[in-house]
């Protein structure tokens, strides 16, 4: 079954099999199958301690999975690093981690990989252009790209990375709790900008203790508890009351 | 042309204070005016302002780095010992009858390797650079102690002329060519700092390092290279000092790190790395070797020197604080998304 689905994985973008994680004694991640298609908003929840982030960590090149395959686009993937994931084109926006405060908005989001002209100097001019055009694709309206961060709401902020990201071609972004520390007016300001993500053809994983934030964008359902897929559900087979029996359900064992 | 009319108020003393250095720039300004008035305009006389230029240079230029540095969010501490160091080595290559050009890069290498050794003890050894350098500071002051016996050597400015011109020389008769030095670098360093990507690499290691490292940023090779500025600048300060006095004193530099510290944070840089600019450093060093100088010219004993310093720094950073909590309250009211923290 295994081999038939990536034999014929037109229509999925990223599909990782029988991972397994351990942090010494600690078996994170025992055997988890997990993949997301060409442009599809996936929910993956579960508790804390589930193993979400342990999964999308090895995902993103962050821990290594010592048993486990990772296909990327139909092609084995070999991910050892952050730098190898984002080649792919996967992209993490981490929740408050990925943006220097004291910088302004256009500087934020070339970071690290400025355009530059002659002798390294850096080409303002088409970061603030593309910084700009980029924020404007998930509608997101600043006055300028010379605003510091700190000035920005969080909402705003969160707009900021994902915005990095869809400047950079990403085909898959990885959400981390994007909404954890946010007003309710800035969390569906964020999930608006999700939204757009779509828009553009990439695919999204949102990590969240939150189902009501994650309920109405994402097309399908992945729980983890325990470092095992507990299921996997379109969103027209289910609702929130249900997902939360799934996951109150699974037994704690310590 | 397409600015935001918050951001840049038709008010032009408000337009003014936007920038972070403008305060400091008010600090010198009223320090200039005090001291010129106070001291008959001698302060500002030709003479006087040659003096602590060519003086202040020396200083300025060590300032200049270890500004940059705390914007990537590190100290050296070792400034002085690594200048008493470098003028150690110098003197002896010297003394060796080695090319005086060969001896100088031979000098600035050592600079270089001292600046490298600070990072790599931070870096890699993952101590803060407050104490690695810490522990730095005693290390080379005293291995210079011990291998000069603390006897003074002298330093003969006729061995080539032409060396002792390029570091200490004056332009037409009446500039010191350490101004140009200093101008010159600070000009250097400010285009990198904030038109380089490097320098944008250096704001975001200081700022959030996590966020530059998850970016690809390697932080640590960009602190290291921050010390390795440090080191190369001071070893230049350590030949010009003995071509200026023609001696060699193991008491050279003594204290200039904390002095150093002052002047960047008296310049608006930010202890916690990640805020900073060139204008405000040089401001801030000028401000250090104004008073220093100041209270010469005013006839004031050398022991109220400290206690200038300890005042201007306080206010002055009390000062921009002030300026600072007002801009951002003018920022955030027509916005409305005003962040929770001031």
């Amino acid at each position: 079954m295994k081999a038939d689905s990536i034999g014929e994985s037109r229509g999925v973008l990223v599909k990782m099999v029988n991972i397994h994680k351990w942090f010494g004694k600690v078996h994170a991640l025992k055997g988890v199958d997990f993949e997301v298609k060409h442009s599809e908003i996936v929910g993956l929840v579960g508790d804390n301690g589930a193993g979400k982030s342990t999964l999308i960590k090895v995902l993103s090149g962050v821990y290594l999975a010592e048993e486990g395959e990772i296909f990327f686009e139909g092609r084995r993937a070999n991910i050892t690093s952050p730098g190898d994931a984002r080649k792919l084109g996967i992209e993490t926006v981490y929740q408050e981690q990925a943006l220097a405060p004291n910088m302004s908005i256009s500087r934020n989001i070339f970071m690290g990989r400025e355009p530059t002209k002659a002798l390294g100097f850096m080409d303002k001019k088409a970061m603030d252009k593309a910084s700009m055009e980029a924020l404007r694709n998930i509608r997101l309206d600043v006055a300028s790209p010379d605003l510091l961060i700190t000035v920005l709401s969080g909402g705003q902020r969160q707009g900021v990375a994902i915005a990095r990201v869809l400047h950079f071609e990403a085909k898959l972004v990885i959400m981390d709790e994007p909404t954890i520390a946010l007003s309710i007016k800035e969390a569906h300001q964020v999930l608006e900008f999700i939204k757009q993500l779509r828009e553009e053809n990439i695919s999204v994983i949102f990590i969240t203790h939150n189902l009501y934030h994650v309920f109405p964008v994402a097309e399908r359902f992945v729980i983890l508890g325990s470092g095992e897929k507990i299921a996997d559900v379109e969103k027209k087979d289910t609702s929130i009351d249900h997902l939360t029996e799934l996951i109150v359900r699974e037994p704690s064992r310590l | 042309m397409e600015k935001q009319q918050f951001l840049h108020p038709k008010v032009s003393l408000a337009h003014f204070f936007h920038y972070r250095s403008s305060s400091v720039f008010v600090v010198f300004v009223g320090l200039v005016v005090l001291f010129s008035f106070f001291s008959h305009r001698r302060f500002i006389s030709g003479g006087n302002l040659q003096i602590l230029l060519a003086l202040g240079s020396e200083f300025n230029i060590v300032v200049l780095g270890v500004g940059i540095l705390m914007i990537s969010g590190e100290f050296d501490l070792s400034v002085g010992s690594i200048v008493v160091f470098c003028s150690f080595i110098f003197i002896r290559l010297f003394e060796m009858g080695m090319n005086l050009f060969l001896a100088g890069l031979i000098t600035l290498g050592v600079g270089a390797i001292l600046g490298w050794l600070n990072g790599l003890i931070t870096v890699k050894g993952q101590i803060p650079s407050f104490v690695a350098t810490l522990g730095t500071m005693m290390l080379w002051r005293g291995m210079t102690l011990l291998l000069s016996q603390g006897f003074s050597r002298s330093f003969d400015v006729m061995a080539s002329p032409t060396f002792s011109r390029v570091l200490t020389g004056v332009i037409g008769g009446v500039v010191p060519v350490q101004i140009v030095w200093f101008a010159g670098l600070a000009l250097a360093l400010g285009l990198i700092l904030h038109f380089h990507r490097f320098g944008n690499w250096i704001y975001a290691t200081g700022d959030n390092k996590n966020a530059a490292r998850a970016m690809g940023i390697k932080t640590d090779r960009v602190k290291t290279i921050c010390f390795i500025l440090v080191g190369v600048l001071c070893a230049l300060v350590a030949m010009m000092q003995i071509v200026r006095v023609s001696t060699f004193s193991s008491r050279v530099a003594d204290g200039w790190e904390l002095k150093a510290v002052a002047a960047s944070v008296v310049g608006g840089t930010s202890l916690m790395g990640g805020i900073g600019s060139m204008v405000g450093v040089v401001l801030g060093t000028l401000i250090i070797s104004a008073i220093e100088n100041g209270l010469v010219v005013l006839r004031i004993p050398y022991f109220w020197t400290y206690t200038v310093f300890g005042l201007v720094i306080v206010l002055s950073v009390l000062f921009s604080r002030y300026v600072e909590a007002r801009k951002l309250k003018h920022i955030s009211k027509p916005s409305e998304t005003s962040p929770g923290e001031t």
